[in-house]
């Protein structure tokens, strides 16, 4: 398209104007909350809020960690979130392969649809039966309720995901296997896996990360302290009235840091993902 | 549940929460596609950045921005008046006018880059050779927009806002870290009554009632869309 000097130079300037609009929207709570956890308890109930910190300090860490015992409420976060993902993944790479290899089958269109449809069900309307479902199991206040109860929602998600990187491997390559003899187990785990590798990693951590996130169950399943997932445990911890800011920031920072390192590498699979979503149509 | 006089309020907190939550988004949502889908450098930086409230837990998030909204601390009320479009804080999340909308525009806040990169997806796949040619033909950006580039985002944006419908009317997350449904129940959605009704009302048959009843709007809502994404695929394949 031709187009004046400065008719593009316009353009330019707005473009960069709204993208860094937007950027700073986007980023100051994070700053901001980064910048609170490092601030002494002086300054952070200062009338006059600026990012300059006076005398930085990790103090705010310290107290979260040894006298909050958010160490322990991160493992809990990491053996519920790493169980869920196992769980989850061991059941959709099976589920994951029928979908994609009999898509036509009336089993698993059948079951292909349920799976759909049950991500639809919103999990505040599962809250209550499975919570009496728990408790008649005993179960509440382990991490086994936790784990079971994240893989309702995330082995859907995890079963088109897998299905999406499935298709793309081509069907010769499994003709070609069975001429040699392979068997289909055989074929899942000696070709199938290692070729789908990264897409099965990124699913990995997408459930990882969700499950991580996950506050509604945490809160209401687990009663006991020792168990407590990290998210819940913020928000208890933020306490009906009086809050202790520059405590709770750094915790939530503590919150942060693995899913942001995640995200790094996530990051190109969810652009991709969409993108070949939208042109397969 | 229905003779209950907390519903039909509820309700239509539901409706008004969801509906601006959904409209900011996908206003956001739009413009950072579209401004990411110009050739410029550094996009893919600006791209990182846009992301991160996405991946923000939401309890984080909602803590955040709850000490950032603080009337005696917090930044954005200090600040506000420094600049002087305030005379003095404003309890933003402890007033009955404000709860709700506030914490829409944080729902807003953390959920528009989902928007944003389904957009930009979308927007890149638009054919180039129908922009250029509708140029040639003398079709100001404006109109380009509008009449080629919108069509093209209509499946995507159904879908984005049906999803996004159903995600937002059925969270609680939000709205029980930043309120708790208060102050006096003005951000109570139907959520936090299920919530309620389980855990403080210990009625578990209301909780189900009310739970099934949402999901009754939730199947409507998708065969709106069902009947309303069928038609313009329809148009689509006579074009």
């Amino acid at each position: 398209m031709v187009k004046s000097g400065f008719d593009r130079a316009l353009r330019t300037g707005a473009t960069y104007a709204t993208l860094c609009v937007l950027a700073a929207f986007c980023v100051f709570p994070f700053l901001w909350m980064l910048d609170t956890a490092l601030k002494p308890a002086g300054e952070v109930r200062s009338v006059n809020p600026t990012f300059w910190i006076a005398t930085p300090t990790l103090e705010n860490f310290r107290h979260v960690i040894s006298d909050a015992n958010f160490l322990l409420y991160f493992r809990n976060s990491v053996v519920v979130a790493g169980g869920s993902t196992l769980l989850a993944l061991t059941v959709s790479v099976f589920c994951g392969y029928a979908l994609s290899r009999f898509p036509r089958q009336p089993l698993s269109r059948a079951v292909g649809g349920a799976l759909l449809l049950s991500q639809m069900i919103p999990s505040v309307l599962l809250l209550a039966p499975l919570y009496i479902l728990m408790r008649n199991l005993g179960l509440l206040s382990t991490f086994r309720a936790l784990i079971l109860v994240y893989c309702t929602f995330s082995i859907p998600l995890c079963c088109f995901m897998l299905k999406s990187f499935f298709d793309t491997i081509p069907l010769e390559l499994e003709d070609a296997a069975e001429m040699d003899g392979c068997s289909r187990p055989k074929f899942i785990y000696r070709i199938l896996l290692p070729l789908s590798a990264p897409g099965i990693l990124a699913t990995g951590l997408f459930c990882f990360v969700t499950a991580w996130n996950e506050f509604l169950f945490g809160y209401v399943l687990i009663n006991n302290d020792a168990r407590r997932p990290l998210t819940p445990a913020i928000m208890v911890f933020k306490g009906p009235h009086l809050t202790d800011w520059g405590a709770l920031m750094a915790a939530s920072v503590l919150a942060v840091v693995p899913v942001a390192l995640f995200f790094v590498y996530l990051q190109r699979f969810l652009v991709d993902g969409l993108t070949t979503g939208a042109v397969k149509g | 549940v229905l003779g209950d006089d907390r519903f039909w309020p509820s309700l239509l907190r539901t409706g008004i929460w969801t509906f601006v939550s959904v409209a900011g988004e996908y206003a956001l949502g739009l413009i950072s596609a579209i401004a990411l889908a110009q050739p410029i450098p550094g996009r893919t930086i600006f791209r990182a950045l846009i992301i991160i409230p996405w991946v923000i837990p939401i309890v984080v998030a909602g803590l955040t921005w709850t000490w950032m909204l603080t009337p005696d601390y917090g930044v954005i009320n200090l600040w506000l008046i420094k600049v002087g479009l305030l005379s003095k804080p404003y309890y933003w999340l402890g007033n009955l006018d404000s709860a709700l909308l506030t914490v829409s525009f944080v729902n807003i806040w953390r959920s528009f880059p989902f928007y944003t990169l389904s957009l930009l997806a979308a927007l890149m796949a638009v054919p180039r050779d129908i922009l250029e040619s509708a140029a040639m033909d003398g079709a100001g950006a404006f109109r380009r927009f509008i009449y080629i580039t919108m069509p093209h985002l209509r499946a995507v944006s159904l879908t984005l806002i049906l999803i996004h419908v159903i995600w937002t009317a059925i969270n609680f997350d939000f709205i029980w870290v930043m309120t708790q449904g208060g102050p006096l129940n003005s951000s109570e959605t139907l959520p936090i009554m299920i919530y309620r009704f389980s855990f403080e009302d210990f009625d578990v048959g209301a909780a189900s009632a009310l739970a099934m009843m949402m999901m009754g709007l939730m199947l409507a809502t998708f065969f709106i869309y069902w009947y309303g994404a069928a038609r313009p695929s329809d148009e689509d394949a006579a074009w």
